[in-house]
């Protein structure tokens, strides 16, 4: 499971590898946790989501929403997937982080260049992200 | 998606426009064209904005071309320093063609008073302007606006703080379209858009968003400055920021709703960013009510911290320089908006671009008529920006429409490679700049070398005949969130 942001140059575009589907949906997670980071301290919080959509790589974006309104409605700093169900276009998960002022805000998560997909044994995303 | 590697791929129409023809791809309903001398057009080829304009041209309902300012660069489905008309009422709109922040946009305050007499209150007003408005991530603001007030503010946008004692009634007649733009509808902006808004009025964000304190250094056009009550040595401040969350917000929904509804309209599209719906639909209608109201969120936000200027002036300099600080005027960056062109109705989408619209037109407050709309051209951090007015060219070429800054040049990450923000900071300072930036990370972000030359963005745009300069502002104090 990797992130990696790639050059872009009016947002940020992050590409991700996991060798299964919910791996994409954590390294998507560890890099929305890297950008948007946090200060020490902070209570843990504890957040359980779910979602649907009508195709995974909307799904990816969905998720991705999800955090960024976490962030900035309930100051909410993810730091790691605790539990993951995927199945038919429907995700629920438990993500544990901290209640703390998040150092970074992204605004929206675009369709733009959106990618999910597999290639043989391992999975691959993209995603581009307003800031 | 042929990609466009040099300016012989464009055929160019004159000295600061080039084209690429309808033909360059099957689905092209017009061609793509961007306004830029040689050396621009050679640093936009550097990155996806062109084939971004390309994509523009194949939406359903597009009129003339798919238009690119000289600040264009590569953005998310449309291009940032795009403009698309749409021919109503079956044309497209595209939530992404207005962008995220929506209603992002600038204002600027003229002071009485020039930098000299300013002397060594300069680090108290910045630092008064920096607790003025918060600045920064999730910011709350200081009004604590009801439910039912911040609707008010959707539909009506800054007049509803007008009435709380919040700002002049003649800011709003200083404003682009009154800062009211018509059809707005509170119940069209979900649940999550309020909450993301709701104490965000009044507060400046985070990204390229600024509160700058000037000083008038040139006067293009002595005319046009004293028809805006600019003088030479003279003190502005300016202010950028937008929708916040609450406009974020209302672009998501309404991309996720258009992209379900493309199969029920047909529309093909090259890059799903584009989601579009006719703005006849129930889907379209709706998305251009939510969007005016964010967009009058937007008016009202800048507004407010207009206000907080005055305050934060009367502190440090007394309540008469406070009292005599006029607003010159409000533009709007990231708006769809319907107006008449060449007797037709059009749908005019603007994504980092600003409506320029000449003498004589009567969307301009009387007291402008003559010389035309003012516009204002913001730099990147440290370099001068620019008041200009909009000129004839401007209704003949490009809709109505100038730049709206300098416009990227190098992505976030390469910037912070290339600088640190304490480092950048010590460098501002030296140059007599003051700044206040609560994340090192973010000034490094908007290094004064991240973007193009603006200088040369607005000469460009001048020659082309869509905007006059009429005076160069020079940065003396920052406030960044």
């Amino acid at each position: 499971m990797a992130h990696r942001f790639v050059e872009h140059v009016g947002e940020v575009e992050v590409e991700l590898e996991a060798d299964s589907e919910t791996g994409i949906f954590a390294s998507a997670l560890a890099a929305f946790a890297e950008l948007v980071g946090a200060g020490e301290g902070g209570e843990p919080a504890v957040h359980v989501v779910e979602l649907t959509a009508d195709d995974p790589p909307l799904l990816l974006v969905e998720w991705l929403n999800e955090l960024v309104y976490l962030a900035e409605v309930e100051q909410f700093v993810p730091e790691r997937l605790a539990a993951i169900d995927l199945l038919d276009g429907r995700l629920r998960a438990t993500v544990a982080g901290r209640r703390a002022a998040p150092r970074h805000l992204v605004k929206a998560v675009t369709l733009s260049r959106l990618e999910l997909d597999r290639d043989g044994a391992r999975w691959h995303g993209r995603v581009v992200l307003d800031v | 998606m042929g990609g466009l590697s040099s300016t012989s791929d464009l055929v160019q129409i004159d000295e600061t426009s080039w084209e690429i023809p309808a033909a360059a791809r099957a689905d092209m309903r017009v061609p793509a064209r961007v306004f830029a001398d040689r050396e621009l057009l050679e640093a936009i080829l550097g990155d996806q904005s062109l084939e971004q304009l390309q994509n523009v041209a194949t939406l359903p309902g597009i009129v003339g071309a798919a238009l690119a300012m000289p600040d264009i660069h590569q953005g998310y489905g449309f291009p940032v320093g795009g403009v698309a008309a749409m021919e109503l009422p079956d044309g497209v709109v595209s939530p992404g063609g207005v962008g995220y922040d929506i209603n992002c946009g600038v204002r600027l305050l003229a002071l009485p008073l020039t930098a000299a007499e300013l002397g060594n209150r300069r680090e108290p007003l910045v630092h008064e302007l920096s607790r003025a408005i918060p600045a920064g991530t999730g910011k709350h603001g200081p009004l604590g606006l009801s439910r039912s007030e911040l609707d008010r503010a959707l539909q009506e946008g800054p007049r509803v703080l007008v009435e709380r004692g919040i700002g002049r009634e003649e800011d709003l007649a200083r404003t682009e379209s009154q800062g009211c733009l018509p059809g707005a509808d509170p119940a069209a902006v979900s649940v999550r858009a309020h909450e993301r808004g709701a104490g965000q009025l009044g507060t400046v964000g985070a990204g390229n968003h600024f509160i700058e304190l000037q000083v008038v250094d040139h006067v293009f056009d002595p005319a046009a400055a004293e028809a805006f009550g600019l003088g030479e040595g003279q003190l502005t401040v300016l202010v950028h920021s937008g929708s916040r969350g609450l406009g974020h917000q209302v672009c998501t929904d309404y991309v996720r709703a258009m992209d379900a509804a493309l199969a029920r309209y047909g529309i093909v599209l090259p890059d799903r960013q584009l989601a579009c719906a006719p703005a006849s639909s129930p889907e379209g209608r709706a998305y251009l009510a939510a969007m005016a109201a964010a967009a009058n969120f937007a008016f009202a936000n800048r507004h407010a911290m207009a206000d907080a200027v005055r305050r934060a002036v009367a502190r440090v300099l007394g309540k008469q320089a406070a009292e005599a600080a006029r607003q010159v005027y409000d533009v709007a960056h990231n708006v769809a908006k319907v107006e008449r062109h060449d007797g037709r109705e059009l749908l005019v989408h603007r994504k980092g671009a600003t409506r320029a619209f000449p003498a004589g037109s009567e969307e301009i407050p009387a007291e402008y008529r003559a010389v035309g709309q003012p516009v204002f051209i913001p730099g990147s951090m440290g370099t001068a920006s620019f008041v200009l007015v909009g000129r004839p060219g401007s209704m003949a070429r490009s809709f109505g429409t100038t730049c709206h800054g300098a416009g990227r040049a190098m992505s976030r990450t390469r910037a912070r490679k290339q600088i640190g923000g304490a480092e950048l900071r010590r460098q501002l300072e030296a140059r007599g700049i003051v700044v206040r930036c609560p994340s090192n990370k973010g000034l490094a972000e908007e290094a004064p070398f991240a973007y193009k030359d603006v200088e040369r963005v607005v000469e460009v745009v001048e020659r082309a005949g869509l905007a006059g300069r009429v005076a160069r502002l020079v940065p003396i104090g920052v406030v960044k969130g």
